[in-house]
Parts: C-alpha cells; sequence; structure tokens
C-alpha cells in the first residue's frame, strides 16, 4: 500500500514552473529520498504535501485517502527551516506541538528531548540556540507521538559530522520499526545510505524514481586488470559489453543490467590467453547516477 | 475544538515577555491618563478661582457616577494603539518566524488558525475592557459624594460600546498584520494611518460634507467606532448641537462597527484561506 500518492501535481510561480506533471507513490516502511539539485521542486513537493502551497493541477493522496487536517497530525514533519516561537524553551515550543497535533505528552516531550541530545538546553529559548540545535529540536517536534510517518525536508542543514550521523542513525532506527520516512535532501552520500526509495527531480520534472537499486543499476560495470596489454582488444569482441573505458582503477567495462557475470568473464579472458590479475563489479553510486540523470 | 485553539494560542502567549509588558503599559497608561485628567479638573474646581467654580457648576463632575463610564471610556480610547500593537506583534511574529506554516503543517486548518487569532484578539478586548471598568469605577468611587444604585448603571452602556470600539478597530490592525506580514512596516502603516492620514481625511471630508452631500468620513475605519465614544458631556457642552448629533448617532455607528468588523474577520478567513503560506 502507498502512505503517499502524487497524482500529476503541477505548480507554477508565475512563470516559473515549478512542478511539472510529478506523480509519485510512496510505499508503506520505505525510507523515501527525495533528491534534485536546488530549484528542482523537492521543496515546493513536500509543502504541497503538508497543505502549505496549493497545487495548481493534480491531486494526492495520504494512506489511500482524500487529505485532510487529520493526516496531517499522524505525520511528523520538518519543512524547509525549524518553525518554532523564537521567545519560547524547547519544552514550550513542544508542547505547542503536542497541542496543536495531539500526538505526544509531557513525558514524551522529555523522551524526543533527549533523544535529539537537547535534554540539558530543554530550558533554554529557542532564540539562544545553534542552527543545529534549532534543526534537531525541529527534529524532535516531528518525533512526538512516535508518528508512523515522517516528512524531512534536509534534515541534516546545520548539524556537525557527528549530528549527521546521528540523524542517520535515527532514521535507520525508525525504518527498521516499520515507519515510513520521505526525505528530500541535497546529500546524495545519505541518502544512497538511508533510503531504500529515491525519486530524482529536475526544474519540477520527475526523472527517475523507484527501488534505489533499480534506480542506479541500469548498467553494470565490472573493473578488471591483467598484465597482458591484449586486455582491451579482446574485451571489445566480448558479447553483450556496451562500452570501456580505461581508468586508473582498470579497464572499466559495461554492460546493460544482468548481462554480465564476472565467472563468465574471467573464463572468457583465461580461455582466450589472458589471465586477469584482479576482477571486481563496481556498484554505481547514487551521486554518479545522480549528475549523470541531471546534467545536460 | 474552541478550548483547544484557547489553550493553544495561551501556550503561545504565556511565556512570551514583550505580550505581558504592552498589556501592562496599557494597564499603566488608563489608570494614568484618567489620573492626569481627574487631578487637572479637581485642582481647577477646587482652586479659589472663579473659573474654576464656573466650570464645576456648569460641568459637574466628569469622573463621578454615572459619568465616569462615559469619561473613562473617551479618554481611555486614545490608548487604544497600544493593544493595536500588541495584535499586530502577535500575528506578524507568526509570518516572521513561520510558525503559522508549522501550525497548519502539524495539523491545524488554515481557519482555525486564523480563528485561534480571533479568540486572541477577544482576549486582549476582554483584559483591556477589564481594565478600563476598573479604572471608570474606581474614579467614580473617589470622585461620587453620595452613590446610590441608580445611578451606578445609568452610564453603564458605555462598557460594551468601548468593548466594540476596541475590538474592531483591534480587528481592523489584525488585518493589516495579516496583510503586510512585517512587523515595523505593519506599525509604520498603522501610526501613519490613525494618527496622521485618517485624521485629514475625517478634516477633508467633513469640509466636503456640503458638496459631497454627506461627512463619508463617517466609514473611515477608525471613524466608524471612534463615534461609539463621542466626546464626554463636559466637553460636548461647548457644542450642544454637534454633541446631540454625536449622541444621536451611537446606535447607527453600533450597525456600522458590527458591519465592518464582521467584513474584516471575513476577510481575514478568505485571504489566509487563499494564500499560500
Amino acid at each position: 500500500m502507498s502512505v503517499l500518492s502524487i497524482n500529476h501535481i503541477s505548480k507554477s510561480y508565475g512563470k516559473i514552473k515549478a512542478l511539472d506533471d510529478l506523480s509519485l507513490h510512496v510505499p508503506e516502511g520505505s525510507v523515501f529520498g527525495i533528491l534534485g539539485p536546488n530549484g528542482s521542486g523537492k521543496t515546493t513537493t513536500l509543502s504541497i504535501i503538508l497543505d502549505v502551497l496549493q497545487a495548481d493541477q493534480g491531486s494526492y493522496n495520504w494512506f489511500g485517502e482524500t487529505p485532510t487536517y487529520l493526516h496531517r497530525r499522524r505525520i511528523g514533519s520538518l519543512l524547509e527551516t525549524p518553525n518554532l516561537y523564537h521567545y519560547l524553551t524547547a519544552v514550550q515550543n513542544l508542547r505547542i506541538t503536542c497541542s496543536i497535533s495531539g500526538r505526544g505528552s509531557e513525558a514524551d516531550i522529555h523522551r524526543v528531548l533527549k533523544m535529539v541530545n537537547l535534554d540539558e538546553r530543554k530550558n533554554h529559548r529557542f532564540s539562544t540556540y545553534s542552527l543545529g540545535m534549532k534543526q534537531r529540536l525541529a527534529i524532535g517536534a516531528a518525533l512526538l507521538g512516535d508518528p508512523k510517518v515522517l516528512v524531512l525536508d534536509e534534515p541534516t542543514n546545520g548539524l556537525d559530522p557527528v549530528g549527521i550521523a546521528e540523524i542517520r542513525e535515527l532514521v535507520k532506527d525508525l525504518a527498521k520499526s516499520g515507519h515510513t520516512v520521505i526525505m528530500a535532501s541535497h546529500l546524495l552520500d545519505e541518502v544512497e545510505k538511508v533510503c531504500d526509495h529515491v525519486a530524482i527531480l529536475k526544474r519540477g520534472k520527475l526523472i527517475a524514481s523507484g527501488a534505489v537499486d533499480a534506480v542506479l543499476s541500469d548498467e553494470e560495470c565490472l573493473i578488471l586488470n591483467a598484465a597482458d596489454n591484449q586486455l582491451i582488444e579482446l574485451m571489445q569482441g566480448y558479447k553483450d559489453i556496451s562500452r570501456m573505458v580505461d581508468t586508473p582503477e582498470g579497464i572499466a567495462c559495461f554492460f546493460d543490467k544482468g548481462k554480465v557475470s564476472a565467472a563468465d568473464v574471467n573464463a572468457y579472458c583465461f580461455n582466450n590467453g589472458i589471465v586477469l590479475s584482479h576482477i571486481t563489479m563496481k556498484k554505481k553510486r547514487l551521486e554518479e547516477k545522480f549528475f549523470e540523470l541531471t546534467n545536460e | 475544538m474552541i478550548k483547544n485553539i484557547f489553550q493553544t494560542e495561551w501556550l503561545k502567549v504565556k511565556h512570551y515577555r514583550a505580550f505581558w509588558v504592552l498589556l501592562s503599559i496599557t494597564a499603566i497608561s488608563f489608570p494614568g491618563v484618567n489620573a492626569i485628567a481627574y487631578f487637572a479638573f479637581k485642582n481647577a474646581a477646587e482652586g479659589p478661582s472663579q473659573g474654576g467654580q464656573l466650570m464645576k457648576m456648569l460641568l459637574g463632575n466628569p469622573f463621578a457616577f454615572p459619568q465616569t463610564f462615559h469619561t473613562t471610556a473617551y479618554l481611555s480610547s486614545f490608548f487604544a494603539f497600544i493593544p493595536a500593537v500588541v495584535v499586530i506583534m502577535l500575528i506578524t511574529n507568526e509570518f516572521q518566524f513561520k510558525t503559522h506554516r508549522q501550525n497548519i503543517i502539524d495539523g491545524w486548518q488554515k481557519s482555525t488558525f486564523i480563528w485561534g487569532k480571533f479568540i486572541g484578539v477577544l482576549f486582549i478586548t476582554l483584559l483591556v475592557t477589564i481594565f478600563y471598568v476598573a479604572v471608570a469605577s474606581t474614579l467614580g468611587f473617589i470622585a461620587t459624594k453620595e452613590i446610590n444604585g441608580a445611578v451606578l448603571d445609568e452610564k453603564a452602556n458605555f462598557i460594551p460600546l468601548f468593548s466594540l470600539q476596541l475590538f474592531s478597530q483591534l480587528s481592523v490592525a489584525f488585518l493589516l498584520g495579516l496583510l503586510i506580514r512585517k512587523a515595523f512596516i505593519a506599525y509604520g502603516i498603522f501610526i501613519f494611518y490613525t494618527f496622521i492620514v485618517e485624521n485629514i481625511l475625517v478634516g477633508i471630508f467633513k469640509l466636503k460634507a456640503k458638496t459631497l452631500g454627506y461627512d463619508y468620513g463617517h466609514f473611515l475605519p477608525f471613524e466608524i467606532s471612534d463615534r461609539l465614544i463621542p466626546v464626554p458631556p463636559a466637553i460636548g457642552k461647548f457644542n450642544e448641537v454637534d454633541y446631540k448629533m454625536a449622541m444621536a448617532s451611537i446606535e447607527q455607528h453600533v450597525y456600522y462597527s458590527l458591519i465592518l468588523t464582521i467584513l474584516v474577520w471575513f476577510m481575514a478567513f478568505y485571504i489566509y484561506k487563499k494564500r499560500d503560506l
């Protein structure tokens, strides 16, 4: 079942088309990453599904139902920047979140403050917090009442490396316990480490979507090394090879997905008199794929 | 639902020092301005000069029951701009720190957010009305020589009139904050308009009343409710014709003020519903 379905949503700001016929489906229990360069429509997408912006066209459903404010109460959300009352403390701010959403309790407030390492500063005003602390408090607010769905827009903004690692572990733990996490991020490495599904946007259009492995592995790559200079010549005659690149690591041979086996290539080389000194299957990284898709 | 809205709005202001400081200033300004006027009158009336004696004889004591409700309402209304600043601050804060967006994200409907502010404006009106009644009653008890039940509530109709005037003016201030969104620009426009622009317009419309066939200055956003509390009789006696007309038009202005206030809140709900946050 899809927790969230976005159907043909478009949104323009004057002449600028921020979203163009976007459709997405977020499976239940997934960690769904929304990627894209600046201005690609990530925050606009999240703003629409949280009813902060109105779409010009299209629709979306939460939990298979027409969205209402009651659905938003079941979703923990952090959109763009931490939006909290600067003159109130962490505890006082979280009480407001509890009061509006109906999620959480006084005990829960203290639980989430411990989770985001703000327990010692819980009675300090929000205005005295560093950017990282503000971000952690906003994440804490989203976690109140342990919602089964979380929408996190750039959750690691302003965090130091330790904070980033903590949020990564937190998202992994949430996924393990059956939560659905929808997160927009610039940090491709982070998304690759925690997300199992991904959507890549460019200028408001969806250019790739699906399980991370499926999006990444439209082709496979073998890195080969041999003492014999004839390796390139030999591999040019191998069936199903699409292209070859000489890299510092060795000869990178690309094949269509599912069309290659390292054992077959090894046997082919050996049978033709070349002994490979190195053979590895290289997985394409999300960063490579991202640039491949988003570059002109 | 209303309980939840009130509770949430209370959580927002309960620990907001600027809110309480400004309300305290309002609470101090009311007895302040009325006490200044009271002592000025008392000194003049009890002084040895014949003018003072004559004034006392002609005017009576404007701070004694039942006139105190009228006089105090009139003088206190000059300080309505302080709670108006509080109202502008409360709404523009929500935009400045984008907390209004978070309220919607966390599960409020857009209309619930505006209802929250409506309740807030109502709450401020109630508090300020209590300040006014307290000041009016205190001065009344001090200034009245012989108190009997009949005079106590004779002019008590100025209590709801004061409330309506304040609520109407705070509502207009709220709409201004909602439209402008930036605190200092909203304060600037509010102060400039209420103290300068509208007074000039009222004067112009008064001058042009014969040409236009009617004094349309009555319908300016603050003038509509300013006319709920005409000058007190002590001052009105200097121009009895105008005073009587002003007193006679109070009822009309109750309706005008109600219509304006309803229109203001209707616009607030509509604008916020249609606006991207």
